[in-house]
């Protein structure tokens, strides 16, 4: 049985939405402080979505970076709407240039094999599954599954082969089905 | 993907935003240092903004709100010899952005552990530029020095709270 879905706000609504949004980025690019400050709530929960699952342990410095070059770099964004893809490409690259960067990131022809499920945390099963595949490889599946971008667009964002990347990753994709379908 | 897998996130904290935030404004001068007094205490120099602000903040005499919406707040102050400034604001738990025609002030905290607390200041002006920067830069490290020195003394008669 289906939920029943809320009603969508009047088109009217949200295109005054869209509109005040861009208006709050140009302010930011200006230099507006409070536009700046607004822009900080929406982007650092972004961006820390993003850097988390593909940077690990070193998400916080990733994310970090991340946000810090998004906003140093905003004058230069023509369109305002194009703001989160923007910040998704600059997030992804960063979260993966430090994965990659640490010591005992798999390559992304050594992926070891995944751990079998029976931890009892879930969020620690995760965590141990994305620890054992290649920073490419997390960052695609997170991209694809999370922020719903296709495998090739993924891997155009990461600028990485899209057929050497597709192999692996459809093996971690399901060996994650098989954990959290059961 | 099932929807019950749940990712690893990051959350950054408010002097992590705070550096962001400053990177888009490089006329601004920004500082941290660690305080050695509890989150609670440091920021309540900045929450209890009339009576803690003038305490540490070297360019602010006085300070007045004139009004209070949710976090956002409209003040007015008055800087040595009596000039006053319209700034709006906005004011939470570790965050604290202010914005006047001349300048611009931002306030960021973070707990270390219990007893201590990450702090992060900047000031600056769009309208002097980055030319103003080595001025603002010892602005900054001045507030702090009195922010740090207030904390952490026995407090009487100086906490806001």
């Amino acid at each position: 049985m289906r939920e029943p879905s809320a009603p969508s706000p009047p088109l009217l609504d949200v295109q005054a939405s869209a509109e005040a949004e861009d208006e709050l980025v140009r302010s930011a690019q200006r230099g507006d402080a409070l536009a700046l400050s607004a822009l900080v709530d929406r982007l650092a929960p972004f961006v820390g979505g993003i850097c988390g699952p593909i940077a690990l342990e070193h998400g916080e410095d990733a994310a970090q970076e991340a946000l810090i070059a998004v906003l140093r770099d905003l004058p230069a964004l023509r369109e305002p709407r194009a703001l989160y893809g923007w910040a998704r490409r600059i997030a992804a690259r960063e979260a993966v240039r430090h994965a990659r960067a640490a010591r005992h990131a798999p390559a992304l022809g050594e992926a070891t094999p995944l751990p079998a499920p029976g931890d009892p945390s879930l969020a620690q099963d995760v965590r141990r599954v994305l620890e054992a595949l290649a920073p490419e490889q997390r960052a695609i599946l997170m991209l694809r599954d999370l922020e719903g971008l296709s495998e090739h667009e993924a891997a155009a964002l990461l600028g990485v082969e899209h057929g050497t990347v597709k192999s692996r990753l459809s093996r971690a994709r399901s060996a994650f089905r098989r954990r959290w379908s059961s | 993907m099932s929807a019950e897998v749940r990712w690893p996130v990051v959350e950054l904290d408010p002097v992590a935003r705070l550096h962001a935030l400053a990177a888009a404004m490089p006329w601004v001068s920004l500082e941290e240092r660690v305080i050695e007094a509890p989150f609670a205490r440091v920021w309540s120099y900045i929450e209890d903004m009339e009576h803690g602000v003038p305490q540490f903040e070297g360019n602010v005499r006085r300070i007045e709100i004139v009004s209070r919406d949710g976090d956002r707040l409209a003040l007015r102050s008055f800087g040595p010899g009596g000039f006053a400034m319209k700034l709006d604001a906005v004011l939470r738990p570790g965050w604290c952005i202010m914005r006047g025609t001349l300048g611009e002030i931002g306030m960021a905290a973070a707990p270390v552990g219990p007893t201590a607390t990450r702090f992060a200041h900047f000031e600056g002006s769009r309208w002097l530029g980055r030319a103003a920067r080595p001025l603002f830069r010892r602005f900054v490290r001045r507030d702090l020095a009195r922010l740090a020195a207030l904390a952490t003394s026995d407090g009487k008669g100086t906490s806001p709270s």
